[in-house]
């Protein structure tokens, strides 16, 4: 019985990693620098999520079932591409973002049908179309590094003077994100599906739609994520977009979402995650840390978030398996309340 | 009565699908496409066949292998290692940064190294007599060190590989680019550089190679070892039950990985004569395509050194005929993006082939 | 006039070549709740996936309502009212018991792509009533007991429209208190007009529940008839039946009186209590306990695949204390384990190399672990050829493709490389065909007889009592008794077993 309490503490800490360790960083940085925790720069934390939060929003679908998005950057780099490429030779934005959000959906496409229906495992697929898709984002750039007309740089404007416009995407995206997520038939069979695959065939779910849809959502995603930096950066060079994959698995993981599929949301799970990054590296570029630090000290968060993604997953198969003797599993109704009031968290 | 005639449409078309499927599923698949292209390729680039271009495809086929050959053994049980890469980088930097016999103050003074191992007159070792054996040694331990580090939290942490070696490349890759501040380490000795120094077909990188391909070879057919490697990649809860100290095994197969990084760091490093911190960064697909392409699965259990030599060679060859050609740098990343996607794609239909057949 | 909802006409069903239902006919009435019962590998299981749909019958006919009814797949099954409570729970742990409800059909609201969350939630509200389960449809399935899953999961059949409900042991989880509830439930479904299959093995509640009472022996519907027909002592009777001709080797050996495991007051929280028994050499000792009786993870626990809390494991009087196979494989133990597919064997390897895998150090080097290849071919040949695997090429062929039998006869080969002092075996002819059975017990003998200790757990009674010297008995984690010899007696173990009379 204590045994299994101190358990519930641990997952209790476990589930709620990212949340403590905002705060405690939080706390850290502020320490530091008093200029830290200004509004202003918590406004600059925000600015600087929006774009590798929205493409997190599509990495979390893509894990929720189990699977892997690696091509995200190029994802970005051929909807950037287009778009640039667009505005350059004279059409307009309203033609040129629509057109570019539309092949990076497209790429998306690609891989949701290699894994669908090929089956070839996810890894393998997006690996491929990873270096497949940064070439063709080359070829159609031909390397150059393209600036984009002044209309196409709207990433600084402010709706009603208040919210800048990448801001308020991001947070349309996660309102959607979340709506799907929670109230769709289509999200709750994404959690069923990442939950157990098998149990999800035999109640008659449509795994193969469904495995498509994910990977579509995360090209949407990228594609998106893409016009908004496009939006704050101004240019689109041959670098645009390279390694935000990485940014993204470990925003969403540290937002609590497994990469063993079917547990984790977007709000507040990977809204938090890509705000504890990006307020990471804010805080290191305050303290001057040189740029490689900085992502040596990337790597090891992202590492101790599925450091702890994979203990949790462990704790709760260990406590999830079936006892034989039962005589030792009291469960009174107080402590069950208190349980279910931690286990919401 | 009708007579089926013997070369009706169906039998011609039924010969040609045995046919084909034998072929995908022939060990020397690989080997015949290599060939094949080679053919291919003559008539409209006949320098292809040229000394010169061969004793260059060759030269970079061997470092390429050598890494390739501890992926393998990492694909055999079931894992994977994406740092191979970083690990080329760190350790060609980590070498140089003891051996260089000039060092501009003017490049490498904000390095953090500066006055630990670099300084104006050299290196630490640079003007020692035992100084370049150290330095290869160091690149080698160095290289076993992080493969180490890559074992343990695999076996010990459960955490996938992928995302593992995904973090430990990060983080090598950061460092040694921070160690020299982006700039590569020149003015290497002539002993050090003499290693991988072009010499004709028959030079020191094929030797190595070549011996390290055969004890590999060796390692993995006649010893017990070997037998444990694929036992694991086939049914790791099996391969435990039956005595098989998995995570000995996970932690030497990781290391092992490690060391041939190094290897390779080695040959590339006295080649390009320099320690360069962005040396391993183009090779990570090369060296996963190149142990894929052979015909070890990413599901475990199977691969052989000499498939991986196969992949390689076929990698070196369409890398090696594309430049020929005069082709654009972003047409080499479409075709090898697309041939890691016909890799998994072969081994799939192998996969499946197999399930109808046997 | 009999209102029968549900008849099996001479269904055929075989796996493999082994027949595991033969001309089953049965005649289930609506509103009748019907307790199926049977030996493990009676062919219970089979019989219920073909009801679920989730494996096809090879011929016979199947009427539901007096219509064909052959359902391809599980899906189908509910479809036409059929709902499968299985021992593994189907739910979906990281939903809320609402959502698993209408998974495969939520309702929307208006005409918005939304889940009409209002109307899952009454709904859910509804059919965990019927259940007389007070809980929130909104609480998450992980949040839940192992009983009120189980209720979950009869709330969810309910709220499919389901008119036949299969229980498949449903009460191996659940503590007493939680069994009551769930028979109130299935008393109170039956006056609602449901038809119920009931399977367990515990007697006494089949007796309970039962309208009627369908024995099923070796693929055979061996009883049928009304509960009146039966008592406990009939039901045992008739499960076990009688077998003709020797099944079994004779014994050539007795066991010593020298030690080899010595396992004292052996405990794991939740898993099994207080284990204390001897195994000595040349004996062969036998472990009956059906599933979850922690047979299979006492098992486990004294091979070192999983720790203990307190106790002691003695073998040969040295205490054991670490816990990792191969420090066990070095101490001469052994073990076959209950699942071939998982752990037993690596099927995409060739026979010879699962063959190999155990004693390979013995064929190595010390130095650098080379291989002597010609050595361990010979003797991957020798026992091949004295266990009588049948296998073209053990060289070429690969696991998968043998027999059931022959398959176990490699997991056996693998480990008798290695000649163990000690071997484990957990169901070691489980899926395998009436001939090979008698192989596998001779192979099993003779290891005896050369002096090695053998603990033979099973849920087949006949074959302990033809095997055995000895045999303890395991329920709920903990030893329910113990029979020599001479005291074998088929119901009295099963009695035992069951609890059902003794205490």
């Amino acid at each position: 019985m204590r045994i299994q309490t101190n358990h519930r503490w641990l997952l209790f800490v476990l589930r709620n990693i990212s949340l403590l360790l905002f705060v405690f960083i939080f706390v850290a940085f502020s320490l530091f620098n008093e200029r830290f925790a200004s509004l202003r720069n918590f406004e600059n934390i925000i600015l600087a999520s929006a774009d590798v939060g929205i493409v997190a929003i599509g990495m979390t679908f893509v894990l929720l079932t189990g699977g892997i998005d690696l091509s995200v950057g190029a994802t970005m780099y051929i909807t950037g591409a287009i778009v640039a490429l667009m505005l350059e030779d004279g059409w307009g934005v309203a033609a040129a973002i629509p057109c570019g959000i539309l092949a990076g959906t497209l790429w998306g496409c690609f891989n949701a049908l290699l894994i669908s229906r090929v089956r070839i495992i996810p890894f393998m697929v997006t690996l491929g179309t990873l270096t497949a898709g940064r070439g063709l984002g080359l070829l159609i750039t031909e390397s150059r590094h393209i600036s984009v007309p002044n209309e196409m740089r709207f990433g600084a404007v402010r709706v009603f003077d208040l919210v800048p416009i990448p801001v308020l995407v991001f947070a349309l995206m996660v309102l959607v994100a979340v709506v799907i997520l929670k109230y769709t038939p289509f999200g709750r069979q994404i959690y069923a599906m990442g939950n157990d695959v098998e149990a999800a065939k035999k109640a008659g779910l449509d795994t193969t739609r469904l495995t498509a849809a994910v990977y579509i959502i995360s090209g949407f995603c990228a594609a998106v994520a893409s016009v908004i930096s496009i939006s704050q950066v101004g240019s689109v060079s041959a670098s645009f977009g390279r390694g935000i994959e990485f940014q993204a698995i470990a925003a969403s993981v540290l937002g609590g979402t497994s990469l063993f599929g079917g547990v984790g949301n977007v709000f507040p799970g990977t809204v938090i995650g890509i705000l504890l990054i990006q307020m990471i590296q804010n805080g290191l570029i305050f303290m001057r840390v040189d740029l490689y630090l900085q992502e040596m000290v990337k790597a090891l968060v992202i590492l101790f978030a599925v450091f702890v993604d994979a203990q949790r997953m462990g704790l709760i198969k260990r406590l999830e398996r079936r006892n034989i003797r039962l005589e030792k599993r009291i469960a009174r109704p107080a402590e069950a309340k208190k349980l279910e009031w931690t286990a919401w968290q | 009565m009708t007579v089926t005639p013997k070369f009706s449409p169906e039998a011609v078309s039924n010969t040609l699908k045995t046919f084909i499927q034998r072929l995908l599923l022939s060990e020397f698949f690989i080997f015949y496409l290599c060939v094949a292209l080679f053919v291919a390729l003559t008539p409209f680039i006949p320098v292809i066949a040229s000394p010169y271009n061969l004793s260059n495809l060759f030269s970079n086929t061997w470092p390429l292998f050598a890494v390739a050959i501890g992926q393998t053994f990492v694909l055999i049980i079931a894992g994977i290692d994406l740092s191979q890469g970083a690990i080329i980088s760190f350790t060609s930097v980590i070498g140089a940064s003891l051996i260089a016999t000039k060092v501009d103050p003017a490049v490498f003074g904000q390095s953090p190294i500066w006055g630990k191992l670099l300084f104006e007159d050299g290196a630490i070792l640079a003007h020692t007599p035992l100084g370049v054996p150290i330095a290869l040694l160091t690149m080698i331990l160095v290289g076993l060190l992080i493969g180490f580090l890559n074992g343990a939290i695999i076996a010990y942490a459960r955490i996938p590989a992928f995302m593992v070696t995904l973090v430990t490349q990060m983080f090598f890759a950061s460092l040694a680019i921070y160690f020299v501040k982006s700039e590569n380490i020149i003015n290497l000795p002539k002993s050090f550089t003499s290693i991988g120094a072009d010499s004709g077909l028959l030079s020191i990188p094929l030797v190595m190679t070549v011996v390290l391909a055969v004890v590999a070879h060796f390692v993995l057919s006649r010893t017990v070892f070997g037998r444990w490697l694929y036992s694991i990649g086939t049914n790791l809860r099996a391969a435990v039950v039956s005595g098989v100290p998995e995570r000995k095994v996970i932690i030497l197969t990781y290391m092992f990985s490690g060391f041939c990084a190094a290897f390779a760091s080695i040959i590339y490093s006295s080649r390009m004569e320099m320690g360069r911190p962005t040396l391993g960064a183009p090779f990570l697909l090369d060296i996963v395509g190149g142990a894929v392409i052979g015909g070890s699965s990413l599901a475990g259990g199977k691969g052989k050194v000499i498939w991986t030599f196969f992949g390689v060679l076929f990698l070196a060859l369409l890398g090696n005929a594309l430049s020929l050609l005069n082709v654009p740098f972003f047409w080499i990343e479409i075709v090898k993006g697309s041939v890691i996607l016909a890799a998994a794609l072969i081994d799939v239909t192998r996969t499946r082939i197999l399930q109808y057949h046997v | 006039m009999d209102d029968f909802i549900l008849q099996f006409f001479g269904i055929n069903k075989s796996f493999f070549g082994v027949k595991v239902l033969k001309n089953v006919n049965i005649e289930i009435r609506r509103g009748h709740v019907v307790g199926l019962i049977g030996e493990n590998g009676a062919g219970k299981s089979t019989l219920m996936n073909i009801l679920g749909g989730v494996v096809p019958f090879d011929s016979g006919k199947l009427l539901l309502d007096g219509q064909e009814y052959a359902p391809r797949n599980p899906a189908e099954a509910a479809q036409a009212g059929i709902a499968f409570i299985h021992q593994e729970l189907n739910l979906f742990n990281n939903l809320s018991i609402a959502e698993n409800f209408f998974i495969s059909g939520f309702p929307k609201w208006g005409k918005t792509p939304l889940i009409d969350r209002k109307r899952i939630r009454l709904a859910a509200q509804e059919f965990l009533a019927q259940v007389d389960l007070n809980i929130s449809p909104d609480m998450t399935v992980e949040k839940l007991s192992p009983g009120e899953r189980q209720l979950v999961e009869v709330a969810k059949a309910l709220s499919q429209d389901a008119r036949i409900i299969i229980f498949d042991e449903p009460t191996t989880s659940l503590t007493a208190r939680e069994t009551e509830r769930l028979f109130g439930i299935i008393e109170r479904l039956k006056s609602a007009g449901k038809t119920i299959i009931y399977i367990s093995h515990i007697l006494r509640d089949v007796l309970r529940l039962a309208d009627e009472i369908v024995v099923l022996r070796d693929g055979e519907v061996v009883k049928t008839g009304p509960k009146r027909a039966f008592n406990i002592q009939t039901m045992i009777s008739s499960m076990v039946g009688r077998y003709l001709g020797t099944l079994y080797p004779e014994r050539t050996s007795r066991p010593t009186d020298e030690m080899a495991l010595e396992v004292r007051h052996l405990s794991k929280a939740g898993i099994v209590h207080d284990i204390t028994f001897s195994l000595y050499k040349g004996e062969i000792l036998g472990v009956f306990g059906l599933m979850g009786s922690g047979r299979s993870e006492l098992a486990h626990i004294l091979f070192g695949l999983d720790t203990h809390d307190s106790g002691e494991i003695l073998v040969e009087g040295n205490p054991r204390n670490h816990r990792t196979p191969r420090k066990s494989i070095q101490q001469n133990m052994a073990f076959v384990t209950e699942n071939r597919r998982e752990e037993g064997l690596l099927m995409t390897a060739t026979v010879a190399e699962n063959m190999g895998l155990v004693a390979l150090p013995r064929y190595a080097t010390p130095l650098g672990g080379v291989l002597r290849q010609s050595l361990l071919a010979e003797s991957i040949r020798n026992t091949v050829s004295s266990l009588r695997v049948k296998v073209n090429d053990a060289f070429q062929n690969q696991a998968k493709g043998l027999s059931g039998g022959n398959q176990q006869k490699v997991v056996l080969g693998k480990w008798l490389m290695n000649n163990p002092s000690i071997l484990i075996v957990d169901e070691p002819t489980r899926g395998v065909d009436v001939g090979a059975k008698y192989e596998i017990y001779s192979i099993i003998n003779e290891i005896a007889a050369k002096g090695a200790a053998v603990l033979f757990i099973s849920s087949e009674i006949e074959e302990l009592i033809g095997v055995c010297d000895r045999i303890l008995v395991m329920g709920v984690g903990e030893i329910l008794g113990q029979f020599s010899r001479a005291e074998f007696n088929r119901e009295r173990i099963l009695q035992t077993a069951f609890r059902e009379g003794g205490k």
